[in-house]
């Protein structure tokens, strides 16, 4: 990120006593499709408002191009917006929709027209110009809309949840759109969605919410294999997580007990432990070895339930402390054949592949 | 009924001695009430217009010919259209402000509106008279803070009814408004203004298209109500602005002349259903939902 594009500075807003954003700090590169996931009331919708001009933050700057623009009212920041519920003008044609920002700017007619065709063959709604909102289904309704947003050129196009009406097959439909729209025009989408497989999906970076903060930024692979908080762990990907107790500790490294029955070291730490204290372990299920056979360095648990997911199987198992541990594993993998509710079973994990959370 | 038998396939329909009422059989009652205590009066009001003195079309031909009487049918018009336009440049602001404003204070304006529908309509229009008369309020305080010399004209007059009737047909303006205005979702206005609509913009080119319906169902019922209005005009009115219900009064009580009442009566009627016709054919029920 040689320039920032957009910043985002120290960022609060506070609804009297109530802490909506606490301190939001952002780059976002020109190009970029940046995603804010989290939670309903994390903040990130919030966060999203305030860029519109719709809400005013406490504290904090946003600039673009190096250009303060909370000074600016939202008619006159020239960002695109698409909202979670339709918005398109109901007594407009789906033509006029698109028209819209492009008359109150006052443009001649024949660059309008222009624009309205290139816009509608974008979102590939060709032939549908004269049609009312009404008449379309939810998914057209947000192509339109998306349409209406980029027809000015925006620098920065807002997504607040676009796609949380539609039903999910629809929704991956649309989502490939957005894809294609975003690498055709190289518009920066900032993009909020509580759905981490969409967030996962769309973006260049994705910024995780908690609690009005982000816990942390980066690529979905980096979020997948790096989590720095417990709850990105918990929000990117699928997780489980053992009670242990910390051997030692330092250099974002750890070793641990789990179960008084085995150790690991060199498991990569996040937050702050030492020798003695009690802490958190993260396993992903797909990361998992599962052993019919006894083995000293296995964790020894207990089938409880086998679980038929398609491509994958679902292997769901207690450990002798009664903490839930779930084991994915491919269709047809040797482990599974012939396993039973009730079996014993060893499992196994990559050091590198877990994380310890401290206090 | 044919539906239950259907839905009772299967099994051999047996009438039993409980039926269930269709729902002419349950307006029946209303509808009796009406005809008897509305349908047949108004029917013989109309008969004796073409009955009385002689029976023939005479009675009409004297009323829509005679200049008098087309001044008056004019005057109607002209202070019910008054009333509807200066209704809707009041009520607009309102209804919009009303549909903004957090819960408590519109509870509050909502309670001065009702509590205004619900007093005397003598005592309210006895009431402007205090104040819009030549030594009334207004005139005592507009001619205290120097803005005129003399007090205004501004009752027994056009300006006098205009304002009379506009304040009692205020809440059938509001009310319809504040609905199709509130039904509107504010984030259709958050896309337009970063559309780049400045608030003006917003107004013209979304808020009030949206607010048609609501426009024309309230302006329709006011203008329709302003019609056949007869206190208002009767007591800040004056002899020059007399409007279509007091003619029609003063034909049956004070010249006692059912014929050319009953005339001017059925005139009134026709307007009045024309304009009801004009409403359903442009926004009938199905089109009041800001569609």
């Amino acid at each position: 990120m040689s320039k920032p594009f957009l910043q985002i500075r120290g960022i609060r807003k506070e609804y009297g006593p109530v802490t909506a954003v606490q301190d939001v700090n952002l780059d976002v590169a020109q190009g970029e499709f940046l995603t804010f996931l989290g939670p309903s009331g994390s903040g990130k919708s919030t966060t999203l408002y305030i860029l519109a001009g719709f809400e005013d933050p406490t504290g904090g700057d946003i600039l673009l191009n190096g250009e303060s623009l909370l000074s600016t009212p939202s008619h006159k920041r020239n960002i695109g917006m698409v909202f979670q519920r339709y918005t398109l003008f109901p007594h407009l044609s789906v033509g006029e929709n698109i028209a819209f920002p492009l008359k109150v700017r006052r443009l001649p007619k024949a660059e309008i027209d222009a624009k309205v065709r290139q816009m509608l063959k974008l979102v590939r709604l060709e032939g549908f110009e004269d049609r009312k909102p009404a008449q379309m289904s939810g998914g057209q309704q947000q192509r339109v809309a998306l349409a209406r947003a980029l027809a000015y050129d925006p620098p920065v196009l807002l997504m607040d949840e676009p796609l949380s009406a539609l039903d999910k097959k629809l929704r991956e439909e649309i989502q490939h759109e957005i894809r294609r729209i975003h690498q055709q025009t190289e518009v920066t989408i900032l993009y909020v969605t509580h759905d981490q497989e969409e967030a996962l999906r769309l973006s260049d970076r994705i910024a995780v919410f908690s609690k009005g903060v982000i816990d942390q930024i980066g690529t979905g692979p980096e979020l997948y294999a790096n989590p720095a908080t417990r709850f990105v762990a918990e929000f990117i990907g699928d997780s489980d997580f053992l009670p242990c107790n910390v051997v030692s500790a330092g250099n974002g490294r750890a070793e641990i007990a789990i179960c008084e029955t085995m150790t690991v070291a060199d498991i990569p730490l996040h937050g702050t432990a030492s020798s003695g204290s009690k802490a958190a372990l993260m396993l992903r299920p797909e990361r998992l070895l599962l052993s019919k056979r006894q083995s000293e360095s296995g964790l020894p648990v207990t089938v409880s339930d086998i679980t038929f997911l398609g491509n994958n199987v679902h292997v769901a198992t207690k450990t002798s402390k009664g903490n839930n541990l779930s084991v994915r594993l491919p269709f047809g993998h040797e482990a599974i054949s012939g396993l039973n509710r009730g079996d014993a079973v060893w499992l196994k994990f990559d050091a590198e592949s877990a994380h310890v959370f401290g206090q | 009924m044919v539906s239950h038998t259907e839905t009772d396939s299967g099994r051999a329909y047996a009438p039993t001695r409980v039926r269930r009422l269709t729902d002419f059989e349950l307006t029946l009652p209303a509808l009796v009430l009406l005809v008897l205590f509305f349908v047949v009066p108004v029917v013989i009001l109309l008969m004796r217009s073409v009955t009385e003195p002689v029976p023939g079309l005479g009675n009409y031909v004297e009323l829509l010919g005679s200049s008098t009487y087309l001044r008056i049918f004019t005057n109607t018009f002209l202070v019910s259209g008054l009333v509807t336009v200066v209704s809707l440049l009041i009520g607009f602001p309102v209804a919009w402000a009303l549909a903004v404003m957090p819960g408590r204070a519109a509870s509050i304006v909502f309670a001065i509106l009702l509590l205004s529908m619900w007093t005397n309509l003598l005592a309210r229009t006895y009431a402007w008279m205090v104040l819009l008369q030549r030594t009334g309020v207004i005139n005592k305080v507009l001619i205290g803070l120097g803005l005129i010399d003399k007090p205004l004209p501004l009752v027994n007059n056009l300006t006098g009814v205009t304002i009379g009737m506009t304040y009692i047909m205020l809440p059938f303006i509001i009310l319809p408004l504040y609905g199709v205005i509130k039904k509107i979702d504010p984030a259709i206005l958050q896309a337009a203004a970063l559309c780049g609509a400045n608030r003006w913009q917003s107004l013209v080119r979304v808020l009030l298209p949206l607010a048609v319906p609501g426009m024309a169902a309230g302006a329709l019922m006011v203008f329709v109500m302003s019609l056949g209005y007869f206190v208002t005009p009767a007591l800040l009115g004056g002899t020059a602005n007399m409007m279509l219900a007091e003619l029609i009064a003063q034909f049956v009580q004070s010249l006692v002349n059912w014929g050319m009442g009953g005339a001017a009566a059925l005139v009134l009627l026709v307007v009045t259903l024309a304009l009801y016709a004009v409403q359903l054919r442009f926004f009938g029920t199905d089109r009041m939902g800001g569609r």
